[in-house]
């Protein structure tokens, strides 16, 4: 690469990167706590949230287009008839027969399928968020990550530039299958990545298992599902490491950051004989959660399965390295 | 949402919603700012945290001679610098994986995936070198006012600089 080319490149680099969450909750926290110092400007503050609040009752609500696609689906308590708005705070709500389609802003849409309830939570620029009180949804979203939110009863899916079905009961039990891009799905302290060609079954006050591909055998989906649901533990381990395959990896990825400390090294070994680690991991470090040593690894193992996914029936890709099969 | 000129108007006198406005429209600035200037995530989420709180007590000093952007601009690069000098952390810094989703949004681009080996690549950088080649190839301040921000002479500035690119270079041809 040559200067201009370094050049061109740093020109390209986007102004804004979101932060990875929310931050103002913290802020507002401090902010608060250092706000006695400025308790005499009350009467400016007071007067600012008499006209904030004028204002926003003069405003209209943030809404979003929303189309009838089949059936009769019902925003609030109005049948929909071919298009109209869902506004912030109301609910879509589908039969078994209805269809309908929400576009998100300006960054994708989400079709809505038969049986589901889904409410318009946010619809800044900044942030894009939807519940999904039960049923199933599409989404196509094209923009920056993390500016397209879905909670569910258990966890959210936070969009990370992609395409995605995705199922809930009203408590949380459900699935996520991502066709495009990359999404997080996330429950407390606990959180999934899920790329392209592959899935995620959630449950109800669990939270995403370990993800998996698409093509996974059926005995290691068997296997996580035991792990993560039904305190497999062991014995579920040693059984899904048994199984594995090199485009498992990603599956492996999660499950050492999920097992007992004691099975960590066991899990490592098998993933670094499947997809030997990228220079510079160590294997101490990755067995200790060292977060620079896990997101080297899944940066190697995301690229390999990205590779593998877009070039599926085109050309042969070995899934330990990433490159073409000759 | 309000104006620019209106939600700055309101936080200056105290308004915390305005406030919480202004952050949502500058947060994504601020955060890349500090993401690229540290070089590691968690830190660049802290520092982020404390250009809006350090903005909330300083935000009546704002007089309007520039605008407001830029001048957030510059307290955030002076929050950042400052941490460091104050804490001189020199840990080992490795850039979390956000944003693998920009691959496959453009997918078959060579443009965008280039993007982020660059973004690693600058995050790997040693602090010195990292943040002159921000401060200037990235956010376009000069040598003169880098020295002064970080507190080096002119002719450091300008080595880091060299170095910073070769590094780069040499790291995106592998």
């Amino acid at each position: 690469m040559n200067e201009k080319e370094l050049h061109d490149a740093v020109g390209r680099l986007p102004k804004r990167i979101e932060p990875p969450r929310d931050l103002w909750p913290d802020i507002e926290a401090r902010i608060k706590r250092t706000s006695w110092r400025r308790r005499w400007y009350w009467i400016p503050l007071a007067a600012a949230a008499v006209l904030a609040g004028v204002w926003l009752v003069r405003s209209q609500p943030a809404s979003w287009d929303v189309t009838q696609v089949s059936g009769r689906p019902v925003v609030g308590t109005t049948p929909l008839t071919a298009t109209g708005r869902l506004r912030v705070g109301e609910v879509l709500e589908t039969d078994a027969s209805s269809r309908a389609l929400i576009a998100v802003g300006r960054i994708g849409q989400v079709e809505v399928l038969p049986g589901t309830r889904v409410q318009l939570v946010a619809a800044r620029a900044d942030e894009h968020r939807l519940a999904l009180a039960h049923g199933t949804i599409d989404a196509k979203v094209d923009a920056v990550p993390r500016l397209f939110f879905v909670d569910t009863p258990v966890g959210t899916a936070i969009d990370l530039g992609c395409a995605y079905t995705l199922h809930t009961d009203s408590l949380g039990n459900g699935l996520l299958h991502v066709t495009g891009g990359q999404v997080e799905f996330q429950t407390g302290q606990r959180s999934a990545r899920v790329p392209l060609g592959a899935l995620t079954q959630t449950r109800a006050s669990v939270g995403p298992g370990v993800p998996y591909v698409e093509d996974a055998p059926e005995p290691l989906i068997r296997a996580l599902v035991a792990f993560d649901f039904a305190n497999g533990g062991a014995r579920a381990t040693r059984t899904a490491l048994a199984i594995a395959r090199a485009q498992d990896a990603l599956s492996l990825w999660h499950l050492l950051q999920r097992v007992d400390p004691a099975l960590r090294g066991l899990v490592y070994d098998r993933l670094a004989a499947l997809v030997p680690p990228p220079p510079g991991v160590r294997r101490a470090a990755a067995i200790a959660l060292d977060s620079g040593a896990l997101e080297s690894y899944w940066t190697k193992i995301h690229r390999i399965h990205f590779r593998r996914m877009i070039l599926k029936g085109v050309r042969d890709i070995d899934p330990r390295t990433g490159t073409t099969v000759r | 949402m309000a104006p620019p000129d209106d939600l700055v108007a309101r936080a200056q006198a105290g308004d915390q919603t305005a406030f919480r406005d202004l952050y949502r429209q500058h947060a994504g600035r601020v955060y890349a700012l500090c993401l690229r200037l540290t070089g590691d995530a968690r830190d660049a989420e802290e520092r982020t945290q404390d250009v809006f709180v350090r903005l909330w007590d300083k935000v009546q000093s704002f007089r309007g001679e520039s605008a407001f952007s830029s001048w957030l601009h510059r307290l955030a690069v002076n929050v950042v610098l400052n941490e460091r000098r104050t804490t001189g952390r020199r840990e080992q810094r490795v850039m979390t994986m956000e944003d693998p989703g920009a691959l496959e949004r453009n997918r078959g681009s060579t443009t965008e995936g280039l993007s982020i080996d660059l973004e690693r690549a600058i995050a790997a950088l040693p602090d010195g070198a990292r943040e002159v080649f921000v401060l200037y190839d990235i956010e376009g301040y000069g040598h003169a006012e880098i020295a002064g921000l970080v507190g080096i002479a002119e002719g450091t500035s300008k080595a880091q600089l060299f170095r910073a690119r070769r590094l780069l270079r040499e790291k995106l041809e592998r």
